[in-house]
């Protein structure tokens, strides 16, 4: 019996102490993150919109501008994939239709060779200036091998632009 | 003989090619010197302080319930390994991706804390964790030099995020053996190099 308790204690002991070393690692680098993502952020924006000079994050919708002019939004859109959830950064035209500008996954894991092809420039230069309802599978070309992951992309595109396009409308 | 629990890791007992434990990261991330050298000195963090860690807990831990706390107590290593990279050196944290959180479970750092560290006092643990963690990531290296070369054509020097300079080697560059630098490549390196020191008698 003393042996069991021992067993416990010694154990939850281990485990709690691990728990908060790597909280308080957590939030001393915490900052150091932050720089990083918010690094990636600016470079896949200024892929998607070359003529980016900077840009504003308000309610999850970034206003990208040139010369104070807004040229576009983007925003993140979650996909739930084969490996887990993948993250495209989706950038829209400020045209009158707010056509796709591009598309650009900021993170995934996916299979590399199958799933992991999303990020190739060949599956998501499909999506560069369509409008939205071109965009349903029938628009896009699915990866061969890897159908969850493209109809992964896709959905999320779809649908995390249909939440937002309100709020981008009546600004 | 304290000396002797460091240098044994480097050749009489190394991790890869004496006991060939760890070699799942020595296969997938000895593509480039770059990639070895992170996950070399990954190794050798968290391999010396885990093995710290086992040692001076070694009389508190039951027996019955001593893998899982090691491999809390090795988890714990890694996560602060994988948030380091991930804050300071994100290039290198995307290229090795997976195979870092994988540490965890790579069999040397498990076995030193079975075969050694719960055994012998925290000086000498130490002394075998940074051993084995240096034989390691020596031949890692060494995999790693052979699989750049052939597969690419040519060496860049770079550790950590730095450039130490680079040399291709004329024509072959053109046209380099990309075998090499795909999994099956990584097999043919090691048993080569395997059966080269069994053939010199340095192992």
């Amino acid at each position: 019996m003393k042996e069991n308790i021992k067993r416990v204690v010694v154990l939850t002991i281990i485990v709690l102490a691990s728990s908060l070393s790597i909280y308080v690692y957590n939030n001393t680098v915490e900052d150091a993150l932050k720089e990083q993502e918010m690094a990636e952020l600016t470079e896949h924006i200024n892929m998607i919109f070359p003529d980016a000079e900077r840009f504003i994050q308000k309610d999850d919708i970034y206003y990208v501008y040139s010369d104070d002019e807004i040229i576009g939004y983007a925003f993140e859109a979650i996909g739930k994939g084969y490996g887990g959830d993948i993250t495209i950064l989706v950038g829209i035209n400020n045209d009158e239709d707010l056509t796709i500008k591009k598309v650009s996954v900021l993170s995934h894991s996916e299979t590399p060779g199958l799933g992991a092809r999303i990020t190739e420039d060949e599956f998501v230069s499909q999506f560069d200036n369509k409008p939205i309802d071109a965009i349903k599978l029938e628009g896009i070309d699915a990866i061969t091998g890897a159908t969850i992951s493209s109809k992964a992309v896709v959905n999320a595109v779809y649908s995390e632009y249909k939440n937002k396009i309100q709020s981008i409308r009546s600004e | 003989m304290p000396f002797n629990d460091f240098s044994k890791g480097l050749i009489k007992i190394n991790p890869i090619f004496v006991l060939a434990l760890g070699l799942c990261p020595a296969l997938a991330v000895s593509i480039s010197i770059e990639n070895a050298f992170g996950m070399g000195i990954a190794v050798i963090f968290v391999l010396t302080l885990s093995n710290l860690i086992i040692s001076l807990l070694r009389n508190v831990i039951p027996k019955d319930v001593r893998i899982p706390s090691f491999i809390v107590i090795i988890a714990t290593f890694v996560t602060i390994v994988n948030l380091t990279f991930k804050a300071y050196l994100p290039s290198l944290s995307e290229s090795l991706g997976i195979y870092i959180p994988l540490i965890v479970v790579n069999c040397i750092i498990l076995g030193r804390a079975e075969a050694f560290a719960s055994k012998n006092p925290p000086l000498r643990s130490v002394l075998d964790g940074l051993g084995e963690g240096t034989g390691f990531l020596l031949a890692i290296l060494l995999i790693s030099f052979f699989r750049e070369l052939l597969g690419t054509g040519g060496i860049n020097f770079a550790i950590l995020g730095y450039e130490f300079g680079s040399f291709i080697i004329p024509l072959f560059s053109d046209m380099p053996a990309l075998f090499f630098i795909m999994p099956p490549g990584a097999f043919l390196i090691i048993g080569l190099l395997l059966g080269l020191f069994k053939r010199m008698d340095v192992i």
